[in-house]
């Protein structure tokens, strides 16, 4: 029964849950709109960040490098759609 | 069909490891399609015109329960990755089985979220704010549901034709797939939610 539960992904788990009760301190407790976005930019991005090694793999085999350079890729592109449309369209700059 | 016996069933073939590669450069794909769909939403957020503000429609419950969800059935599906390359195929449907029920009770949840928007008067042409926040959550139910038929058909072959290099492979995309949907909710639960009720 032990060796269904492999250290590696029970502490990614319980890692993934605290940083998901981190993340609910910016609802329950009272903070500013800032400190609040960076804590859950923080929480957000390790916990993927976390996904994507402890779970899904992705250095194990020897496409390891294409596939994280496929998904900086990705994320970059994300970033640059979403933070260049507020900044034009919300922020006004 | 050369078999490499060194490396775990999923990546045992050229074709399988192959595989693998193209559907993460499909998930760079859907990262982009997610990160347009945010963008629309953050954009439309303060667009709310005579309509409710995130702040008055959305509930804690309901998401604390749809997040911790679908956490744990990310959990359980890596679980059932892992009994997978030890071979143990029950548990490895087991835990396949525990995943897709999880899923099942976040779309549960999701459903009761919507039919809460529509009774406070937030649907989808209500304003700008509500017609992305609704796309946005729809794409990624839509995802989920899809994920729940896929499975079922996964566990359906495993168990039919065991564990085959073919079809450890194509479960260990399955669960690619909703590691991904679970990594969109965080941000969606971060991103959507908390920032909206903060």
């Amino acid at each position: 029964m032990k060796e269904l539960f492999p250290a590696k992904q029970v502490m990614g788990f319980v890692f993934s849950l605290i940083l998901t009760v981190v993340a609910l301190l910016v609802y329950f407790t009272d903070m500013s709109f800032a400190v609040g976005m960076t804590v859950l930019l923080i929480t957000a991005f390790i916990q993927a960040f976390l996904q994507l090694v402890v779970f899904m793999h992705a250095g194990e085999s020897k496409d390891g490098s294409a596939i994280y350079t496929n998904v900086f890729y990705g994320v970059v592109i994300a970033l640059v759609t979403i933070f260049g449309s507020l900044l034009i369209l919300i922020w006004d700059m | 069909m050369k078999i490499d016996h060194t490396q775990p069933l999923e990546y045992s073939t050229d074709q399988n490891q192959l595989n693998i590669l193209g559907f993460w450069i499909f998930l760079g794909a859907e990262i982009m399609l997610f990160a347009t769909l945010f963008t629309s939403y953050f954009i439309f957020e303060g667009r709310t015109g005579s309509g409710p503000t995130p702040a008055e429609i959305f509930e804690i419950t309901p998401v604390l329960i749809e997040t911790f969800v679908l956490l744990t059935s990310s959990f359980t599906i890596g679980l059932g990755v892992h009994a997978m390359r030890l071979g143990r195929k029950n548990a490895m449907l087991t835990f396949f089985g525990v995943t897709l029920l999880l899923g099942l009770v976040f779309l549960g949840v999701e459903i009761y979220e919507f039919m809460h928007y529509y009774h406070v008067g937030a649907t989808y042409q209500t304003s700008g704010f509500t017609a992305g926040l609704l796309t946005l959550l729809g794409t990624h139910g839509a995802h989920v549901t899809l994920g729940l038929f896929w499975g079922l058909f996964i566990i359906l072959q495993v168990k039919k034709r065991g564990l085959t290099p073919e079809n450890a492979n194509k479960s260990f995309i399955f669960s690619l797939y909703w590691h991904f949907l679970d990594v969109v909710w965080i941000f969606i639960f971060s991103f959507v939610y908390l920032k909206g009720m903060m």
